[in-house]
């Protein structure tokens, strides 16, 4: 036995081996953490299993309608009541300018006035009651006029009040047909969606099936949700797929869910409907 | 949960229970590989004193010369493994009895095997000693590591059932920690396995030439009475 290999055996090797055991499990460790850090970059991708989907969409040209008319309202009453706050600010300095001006004429006037009695008292003491009269007579004049402007002042002003009533009395009506519009919005989604997860489950998809294809059929319905009628607008140019279609309609219907929506929901929006199939994740 | 998921943080996010499946598998993977290496050390000494001795042993030098070789590297504190110490242990049983003036040469025979089995299975017992370790870590951690795996599938299972919708991404994390408790198992038992069963071919090998060995020096002694 050589002398080396004994030292490296001291204690029959148990130090040696507890280092050499350790420094290979702290190699493992920093081999995954580098694998890690490096294979960061390529993030694991979650593989989507083979899902037949029946996409419906909601062509609602209606209420889209409506609400494009709603938005097109809201502008333009936002715009006139700029437009009048403005006018009426104009308005409003016009007013005062003028009133500053008469009243500024009236006091030249009296000033002017009281020199000339003065200067000319005694020469025009019996023009005085004339002059004088005719004064009376020109304040009375004036006193009534600015009474008259007075009144149209605050007819004007009353006559705003009630158009700012009317407007807010206005916005608020259409707040609330917004609402209800939303509420109405919200019943068709979960129709919607009530009628697309029936018409999932129920649709087989033929061999023939493949990604891209895309039919498109009407179906009318009654309020109860029963079936009237199926139309095939757009084929998928598979005459299987369009019978597999149509019959996941037959054998979802009756969509009784829809018995519970609002006549008035329902006429706009479910008395006739577009379906569109398209098979989506095929592997072909 | 990020992009990427890696090995520490599934064990970091571990249930308790899986985690003490992580510390006990990374215990014993510990524990196996210095046992590998300490008996790779100890076989192959063995091993490699088994051909030195051989060579010395049947180079013609006189046995009273290779016992006392063999005192020198006691009193010098170097280890003597393995077949030298057969073959001290028979020497010294042979020339005590012969001094001792006992005539009858089978007493004496037997009386040197004997002491050649002690010391034989004495080394045997030195070479054996953890590999039955090796054997029950590489047998049992894939169990340990499959317990961790079906506690934590029912811990993913569990989980999803308190949520609304079942999706990939809540069972995910759970099945991945779970399967890494399986890797592990299977980490901690491959090299045990294979060390168990390599360690013991060569142990069967060595244990061999030690009984071949103690077989042919009692031959030798056996002549050496019925010469004189």
């Amino acid at each position: 036995m050589n002398k080396a290999f004994n030292t490296m055996v001291v204690f029959n090797g148990y130090p040696l081996s507890v280092v050499v055991a350790i420094v290979i499990h702290l190699l493992i460790l920093g081999l995954l953490f580098y694998l890690q850090s490096t294979s960061n970059a390529e993030t694991l991708e979650l593989v989507q299993p083979t899902i037949v989907k029946a996409l419906l969409i909601d062509e609602n040209p209606q209420l889209a309608e409506r609400r494009r008319l709603e938005r097109a309202e809201m502008q333009r009453i936002s715009e006139q009541r700029r437009r009048q706050e403005q006018e009426e600010a104009e308005r409003r300095a016009e007013a005062e300018r003028q009133r500053a001006e008469e009243e500024r004429q009236r006091q030249e006037a009296e000033r002017e006035q009281t020199a000339l009695v003065e200067r000319e008292r005694q020469r025009q003491l019996e023009l005085e009651r004339e002059e004088r009269q005719r004064q009376e007579q020109e304040d009375e004049r004036r006193r009534q006029e600015e009474i008259t402007a007075e009144q149209r002042r605050s007819e004007e002003q009353r006559r705003q009040q009630q158009e700012q009533d009317r407007l807010a009395q206005q916005a608020a009506a259409e707040a609330e047909a917004a609402e209800a519009a939303r509420n109405e919005f919200e019943l068709v989604q979960s129709a919607t969606g009530l009628i697309q997860q029936l018409l999932q489950e129920s649709w087989s998809r033929p061999p023939s099936a493949r990604n891209g294809m895309r039919a498109v059929l009407q179906i009318s319905m009654l309020p109860t949700g029963e079936l009237i009628d199926v139309r095939i607008t757009q084929s998928s140019g598979d005459a299987a797929f369009d019978r597999s279609a149509e019959r996941a309609v037959y054998s979802a219907e009756p969509f009784s869910e829809l018995q519970s929506l609002p006549i008035r929901v329902f006429n706009e929006n479910f008395r006739s409907l577009t379906l569109t199939f398209e098979p989506q994740d095929l592997l072909n | 949960m990020d992009a990427g998921i890696s090995p520490i943080d599934l064990f970091l996010n571990a249930s308790p229970s899986v985690k003490m499946v992580f510390l006990i598998l990374g215990f014993l993977s510990v524990v196996s590989w210095v046992i590998i290496v300490q008996r790779w050390l100890v076989l192959s000494s063995a091993r490699k004193g088994v051909t030195s001795f051989e060579n010395r042993f049947w180079s013609g030098m006189d046995l009273s010369q290779l016992y006392k070789e063999g005192s020198v590297m006691q009193k010098e504190n170097l280890q003597i493994v393995g077949m030298e110490n057969i073959f001290r242990a028979g020497f010294k049983e042979f020339m005590r009895l012969r001094q001792q003036g006992m005539a009858d040469g089978e007493a004496i025979m037997e009386g040197a095997q004997r002491a050649m089995r002690v010391a034989y299975s004495r080394e045997e017992e030195k070479l054996e000693k953890h590999l039955p370790f090796l054997a029950t870590v590489g047998s049992v951690s894939p169990y340990i590591g499959l317990f961790g795996t079906v506690i934590g599938i029912m811990n993913a299972f569990l989980g999803l059932a308190s949520q609304a919708q079942a999706t990939l991404q809540v069972v995910a994390p759970g099945i991945a920690e779970a399967l890494f408790a399986t890797a592990i198992g299977l980490f901690a038992a491959i090299p045990a396995v294979v060390a168990y069963n390599r360690y013991s071919s060569t142990l069967d090998g060595v244990t061999s030439s030690y009984i071949t060995f103690s077989d042919e020096f009692s031959s030798i002694l056996h002549r050496q009475i019925h010469s004189t």
